[in-house]
């Protein structure tokens, strides 16, 4: 009977024989040489039909022990070894050396080049262990047949048993790429004629074996020595596995108080993994060139006209605009009202009031609409020019780059979307407000209705171009509130544009030189996920995605020779792309990290690292319910010998660790609360304030527990729920917000592996200093000093995210991370009484 | 042809709609072309074409003027009276007012139809519209045969027959409609070729397809209609083409082989040069300001020319012009076989008006999608009477694709809050009364008609909620990303004067279609998933099922059959290498 036992698959591994040892050694050897980057064992070693001749026969006999990557010697070992075990244990050491070292690797070796070079006329090479994996598979079948001649299903199918070789042949054939039939069936084929005993003469015979082993002494001094004499006719095995006995064995692996042990090492690994994992992306095996998915966009495929004496348009825009400088957001708006309204587009004015961090963002957008000369108002496209950036400088150039834009799209009659010109003062409430408003999901008290409307937004394309004079490349900024992303189809189409179409350069990420190398594509790409884990609207498209509305922003950058006409040819280019959909944009990705305007990696790539890491403190959560559910007897080193009779689990007592864990899970809303609803100018103090009581709060709460028989129970189930929620939040998180959930989770981290401090100096060590450093405050704080920003601005930035865009991340700082952090502390802390009974 | 007269009427400064009297009791054929500037260098031109037949010569199949191809399928089909819409674009109702034939010649965006057909039953005049629709479907190559029960209502009081019948007791109306038919040149040619010159002669020849469908707004209406003189006497069948189109002149003008719009080079743009920074190289942009000058042939690409007192205008020899007493509009007839040649220069005074404004249409109607996500939605229609003193009675008509659920509860109608409105009317006479007939999952379609009343100087809001169901796997268009789309509003404004009672001066306007996005698997996903594991599945089956049902056995065990063909064969060719060699 065949038990997964952990002891017995140790004891198992204990007893392979040593020609078995051998081959594993030789064929991880040979794994390990295939980095050598000087000698290529692979080409060394394989069995190449027309590289063999009378000097390279050795191929003949290494091929078996090559493989081509890791997950094949993973594959083959496992498959080959218990055969292979077998074999010895029935035939011999010697024996087992002299057949696998000889005939039995160079028949099928020879089958296989001569078919191979005189039928086929290929020259398919081969390498792997899989050749012993089938030929002792065609033995044992062979074997077998001789007890059990048929097999029966339904009491009428009778199937000869020494086929199911074959069939398990041809479903390794089919399912694992890049397999060789031919040689599988080679070595089947020899194993068949083994295992009939024709060619059992290559046996070496026993009477020589003896002597060479009385002569050598080989049973004394080899370890796992199949002797000549100790050989057994083995059981066999036609791996009938038994379900009952695998069922037990994980029964019997529960109770094994080993097993405890492991989690640790599993969650570090997970999250050793989970980094690492990270870090490999921007490699080009990792990561993939983009491309256009959706063939309607057609990009760069049409000749743009944008320019001539669109610009002496421009330049009196531009004077229009200059003038315009500093006055209030509603003189700007009855200036360039009526130059709008010259353009025969029908415009509206909407207002908006926000109130965040005690401050009042109020204003006046201004929006027109191209109608669609032969369109239906199904659907439309925006054009956003905000009158300031993020950065509060005045768009000087986009404003009247996008007015002259809108004048030279109505001579056009190919649009088949509206286009929508938005003028915003600003460049997250303004777009925030109108967007909410479009989708009717604005609080009219605070936001106004919009008077005229149009269809469905297919996509959006904001210009932020403060910058006077030439410039020299674009700026892509893609990031959307709360890390959502536009498609990737949009990003791909206007880089295709700018680059392949106008020859201008495009950054992402503020990477304003690229050298498309390794540090480069992983700072863009970590830059990318702080972005996308902070959650802040990074521009005037960012309140646009939310609504499955793809938008970007362009900024063009640096000093070069691109004009504005540059510019709007640009946009002309993408307007007119957008405007060939057909349908939504939908084919591409919505999930992606961007490492180099051409270089991406999407979700099924990256997604497990952050997976990982959250799962690692699932993994702990687990482990620590089970230790709760242990007895405290099983800790004493006694009677470990003899397996446990019951489970012998001990009571949990779940209310009291329950209470406390949604204690402090609804105590998070007040810092939720009062961050965002604060004045800005109560923010620090309040801070302060709040970082006291947060690290005081573990230690008040470990003094109020109401003393239990069992605290060191109840201190691991306090910790499996917290980390439980903790792993459950950020799982689900990852999909929505990989960076955020990332990111959250890493920082998160020591508290899986903070344990119960017994001794006061280590409380203060522990609980004190180094709980501290990892809190939710500490961290904010030194983030703020890192890029040298004061925790007021920080503070405010995400109220202001909060109340405008509905930015998450407070709620994942303060209701997912700050209660897990919290009840870590009360963890380490709470040892007080738990010590003293341990002792006494 | 006997009676073939042409009328080109062209006002300035008013609407005025032609009408030639016609003589009831013969044949005749009248067309008409009534062009009229609009604001923002618009033209909107109406061209007529109407002909009658009497009912007795219908029914024995001889046609003159009327099409045998529609007179056939019309008498096949029991059709007594037939409206066919085929539109494109939106008319804007701000800018240009009050729609032209008081909107009874319009439909939605795409094809509508809607016929009063003959039946004693509903299932015998069900099929009667499919037999309609199919063929007219094959008439005008459009998708009207997808005009199914899905898409078919029964309006109750929308629309009321044009035409005089004897009585309506066995009349059926059918209400089909398709918003997202692209309406185009395939349309017009068999349209054109109902007329009795197949566009070859007459205002027609003006008639071309890529004008006509570069147009901002346009709308293709066939009317069957009979009608009976109330003096007594013969009964006539009417036929009644009409093609409406608004042309941007700017557009239009541009020559045909080189149809884009380069920007101009800096001197030939109108700049306004009283900006302080006018120079040669900085142009602020004075369009749509200057009186556009622009001839038939410009227009329509084709020479036909002719116009009004305040503008001189120069028309070729051989057309008698009458000229309307109010002095805004002339009319010109133009006897057979003369080329008309019609220029509108720009006037010497530029102070003269070049259009006024247009009438101002009773009701303003607005009707947009509300809400965002996958699973509901709602709808929002703006209505806003700018009389100052009538209110608007009217009738609004919705049908609506069976996988939009909607909510009746919720629907409301409220006034919203305007800064100048007075008026305190009790909101909940608003909507007076609602017809509802709701849909049938897979079978039928949603009908809603309310009859609404909006004070005068007020806006009502009118929104309703729904829930969007999930369609089958099949049931998606290829391109189902898109979305759906939602026909057309049709808002039937009856009379004030003469309230309630058929045959009043009724006047419609439709809304805009809607693009509604309804949860779309990714339908790559499944396929992929699908066609990889049925390989391996297939593959791995195939070769597993072969070797366990099947035996092996050596060649001579084996049954003969096979093999004994295979040595006859053999014998034969041995047989024959003998004889060859011999």
């Amino acid at each position: 009977m065949l038990k997964l036992s952990l002891t017995r698959a140790v004891a198992y591994i204990d007893r392979l024989p040593l020609f078995t040892r051998l081959a594993i050694v030789l064929a991880v050897g040979a794994e390990v040489l295939g980095v050598l980057p000087w000698w290529d064992v692979r080409a060394w070693g394989r069995l190449e039909p027309d590289e063999i001749g009378l000097a390279t026969m050795y191929r003949t006999n290494t091929f078996p022990l090559i493989h081509t990557d890791v997950l094949h010697l993973i594959v083959n070992l496992l498959a080959v070894t218990p055969m292979l075990e077998r074999f010895e244990a029935e035939h011999g050491t010697l024996t087992s050396v002299a057949l696998f070292m000889g005939p039995l690797s160079t028949i099928p070796a020879l089958i296989y080049v001569g078919i191979e070079r005189f039928l086929l006329r290929a020259n398919t090479a081969i390498m792997g262990a899989s050749i012993w994996g089938f030929l002792l598979l065609g033995v044992e079948a062979i074997r077998h047949s001789r007890s059990t001649p048929y097999l029966v299903i339904n009491g009428q199918q009778t199937i000869p048993t020494w086929a199911v070789p074959i069939a398990l042949l041809l479903v390794v054939a089919v399912l694992m790429p890049g397999s060789s039939a031919l040689g599988h069936l080679c070595g089947l084929g020899v194993g068949y004629a083994f295992g009939l005993g024709y060619i059992k003469f290559l046996a070496p015979p026993e009477r020589v074996l003896r002597w060479i082993e009385g002569k050598l002494k080989l049973r004394t001094w080899l370890p796992y020595y199949v002797s000549v004499d100790q050989k057994v006719y083995g059981r066999p095995i036609m791996m009938p596995i038994i379900i009952h006995g695998a069922v037990a064995s994980v029964l019997q692996l529960r109770r094994d108080p080993r097993m405890l042990k492991v989690p640790p090492y599993l969650s570090l690994l997970c999250i050793l993994v989970g980094v690492a994992w990270l870090f490999l992306l921007p490699l080009d095996q990792y990561s993939r060139r983009t491309y256009i998915s959706e063939n309607a966009l057609l990009p760069g495929q049409v000749h743009t006209y944008f320019g001539g004496s669109d610009q002496n348009v421009f330049r009196a825009y531009k004077h229009e605009v200059d003038e315009l400088a500093g006055k209030s957001n509603t003189e700007v708006n009855d200036k360039l009202e009526p130059i709008i309204k010259g353009l025969g587009l029908k415009t509206a004015r909407q207002n908006f009031t926000y109130h965040a961090a005690g401050h009042t963002y109020a204003g006046e957008n201004l929006y027109a609409i191209l109608q669609a000369p032969r369109g239906d108002a199904t659907e439309a496209i925006v054009l956003v020019a905000a009158w300031e950036n993020v950065k509060h400088e005045i768009n000087r150039n986009g404003i009247p780059l996008a007015l002259t834009l809108l004048r030279y799209f109505k001579r056009w009659s190919l649009w088949s979307k509206d286009i929508i010109l938005l003028v915003t003062p600003d460049s997250i409430a303004g777009p925030q407000a109108w967007v909410d408003a479009y989708h009717d999901a604005h609080d009219p008290a605070r936001v106004s209705s919009l008077p005229l409307k149009s269809g469905l937004l297919q996509g959006a394309i904001a210009i932020d171009y403060a910058q006077e004079g030439r410039f020299d490349s674009l700026h892509i900024v893609y990031d959307g509130v709360n890390g959502q992303l536009p498609n990737l189809d949009l990003i791909n189409s206007i880089v295709n544009i700018a680059q392949g179409q106008m020859g201008i350069g495009v950054a992402l990420q503020e990477m304003w030189h690229h050298d498309n190398g390794y540090p480069d594509r992983l700072r863009t790409m970590l830059r990318g996920m702080l972005k996308q884990g902070l959650g802040l609207a990074s521009g005037p498209h960012s309140s646009f995605i939310p609504y499955h509305v793809d938008a970007v922003t362009l900024r063009p950058f640096g000093e070069g020779w691109q004009d504005e006409m540059a510019m709007g040819r640009v946009i002309e280019g993408s307007f007119r792309s957008l405007n060939n959909l057909l349908e939504h944009l939908h084919q591409s990705f919505f999930f992606y990290l961007l490492m180099q305007r051409e270089r991406f990696v999407s979700i099924g790539t990256y997604l497990p690292s952050a997976m990982l890491v959250a799962a690692n403190f699932t993994i702990m959560a687990i482990a620590l319910w089970v230790k709760s559910g242990q007895p405290r007897e099983a800790a004493t080193p006694k009677s470990k010998t003899d397996t446990p009779a019951a489970p012998a689990t001990a009571e949990r007592d779940l209310f009291l660790p329950l209470g406390v864990v949604a204690l402090i899970q609804s105590l998070s809303i007040i810092p939720l609360y009062l961050f965002n609803h604060a004045p800005e100018s109560a923010l620090t103090p309040l801070f302060a304030l709040f970082t006291l009581l947060s690290t005081l709060l573990p230690i008040t709460l470990s003094h109020l527990l109401p003393p239990t028989p069992s605290p060191q129970q109840q201190y691991h189930l306090i910790q499996s729920f917290s980390l439980l929620l903790l792993g459950m939040f950020l799982s689900t998180l990852a999909t929505l917000n990989f960076s955020l959930a990332m990111i959250t989770g890493l920082f998160a981290v020591p508290l899986s592996f903070l344990r119960p401090v017994a001794s006061p100096a280590g409380k203060i060590v522990v609980g004190g200093v180094l709980l501290n450093l990892i809190s939710p405050s500490a961290v904010l704080l030194a983030a703020a000093g890192y890029w040298g920003l004061d925790v007021t601005s920080v503070l405010r930035e995400a109220a202001v995210g909060w109340q405008v865009c509905g930015t998450y991340s407070p709620v994942v700082v303060w209701c997912v991370w700050w209660p897990a952090w919290v009840a870590a502390g009360v963890v380490v802390l709470g040892e007080r009484k738990g010590g003293k009974e341990k002792e006494a | 042809m006997r009676q073939l007269l042409s009328f080109l009427c062209l006002s300035l400064l008013s609407v005025n709609v032609f009408s030639a009297a016609a003589s009831a009791a013969d044949s005749d054929y009248h067309e008409q072309l009534n062009l009229r500037p609009l604001p923002q260098s618009a033209l909107l031109a109406s061209f007529n074409f109407r002909s009658n037949t009497t009912v007795a010569e219908f029914e024995k199949g001889n046609f003159r003027f009327f099409p045998r191809s529609l007179g056939q399928i019309l008498q096949h089909a029991g059709t007594r009276e037939l409206h066919l819409r085929f539109s494109l674009g939106r008319w804007d109702a701000e800018t240009w007012g009050a729609r032209p034939w008081d909107g009874a010649r319009e439909g939605g965006t795409g094809v509508e139809l809607w016929a009063w057909l003959e039946a004693n039953t509903d299932d015998e005049a069900d099929h009667k519209w499919l037999t309609l629709t199919n063929a007219l479907s094959g008439l005008f190559c459009a998708s009207l045969n997808f005009i199914d029960g899905t898409r078919t209502t029964r309006p109750v009081v929308s629309f009321q027959p044009e035409g005089d019948h004897a009585s309506l007791a066995n009349m059926h109306l059918l209400y089909g409609v398709l918003p997202h038919e692209v309406v185009c040149t395939e349309n017009l040619t068999p349209f054109l070729k109902l007329l009795p010159c197949k566009g070859k002669a007459g205002i027609a020849s003006l008639l071309d397809g890529h004008k006509l469908f570069d147009a901002s707004w346009q709308s293709m209406a066939i009317d069957v209609r009979p009608i009976c003189p109330t003096a007594g006497g013969d009964c006539v069948l009417q036929i009644e083409q009409t093609i409406d189109m608004v042309l941007d002149i700017d557009r239009s003008k541009r020559p045909r082989g080189n149809p884009i719009p380069r920007p101009p080079s800096g001197h030939d743009l109108p700049c306004d040069t009283s900006k302080p920074y006018h120079a040669h190289d900085t142009c602020f942009p004075a369009d749509h300001t200057a009186n556009q000058d622009w001839s038939l042939s410009q227009i329509f690409g084709k020479p036909m020319k002719g116009v009004p007192s305040t503008r001189s205008v120069f028309v070729s020899e051989g057309v008698r012009e009458t000229r309307n007493p109010d002095g805004l509009s002339q009319c010109f007839e133009i006897p057979p076989s003369t080329e008309l040649e019609m220029a509108l220069p720009v006037p010497e005074d530029a102070t003269l008006p070049v259009t006024i404004t247009p009438e101002t249409p009773l009701l303003y109607a607005e009707r947009s999608f509300t809400g965002h996500g996958q699973e509901r939605g709602g709808v929002q229609t703006i209505l806003r009477n700018p009389s100052p003193t009538t209110p608007v009675d009217f009738i609004y008509m919705e049908s609506l694709p069976w996988f939009m659920r909607i909510y009746l509860h919720t629907m409301s109608a409220r006034l919203s809050p305007t800064p100048n409105s007075t008026t305190t009317t009790d909101q909940t006479d608003l909507i007076q009364q609602v017809y509802y007939r709701p849909a049938l999952d897979r079978f039928r379609a949603t009908q809603l008609e309310v009859r609404m009343r909006v004070p005068p100087a007020a806006t009502v809001v009118l929104t309703y909620d729904f829930e969007k169901s999930i369609l089958r796997y099949t049931e998606y268009p290829p391109d189902a990303n898109r979305g759906f789309d939602v026909a057309a509003a049709v808002i039937t404004i009856l009379d004030p004067n003469q309230e309630q009672q058929e045959g009043g001066r009724r006047i419609a306007l439709r809304t805009t279609s809607l693009l509604c996005s309804l949860p779309t698997p990714d339908f790559s996903m499944p396929y992929n998933v699908i066609i990889f594991t049925s390989t391996a599945i297939a593959l791995a089956f195939g070769g597993m099922f072969n070797i366990l049902v099947r035996r092996f056995v050596a060649a001579d065990e084996g049954p003969e059959g096979g093999l004994a063909v295979l040595g006859k064969l053999k014998g034969r060719l041995k047989g024959l290498k003998g004889r060859l060699k011999k």
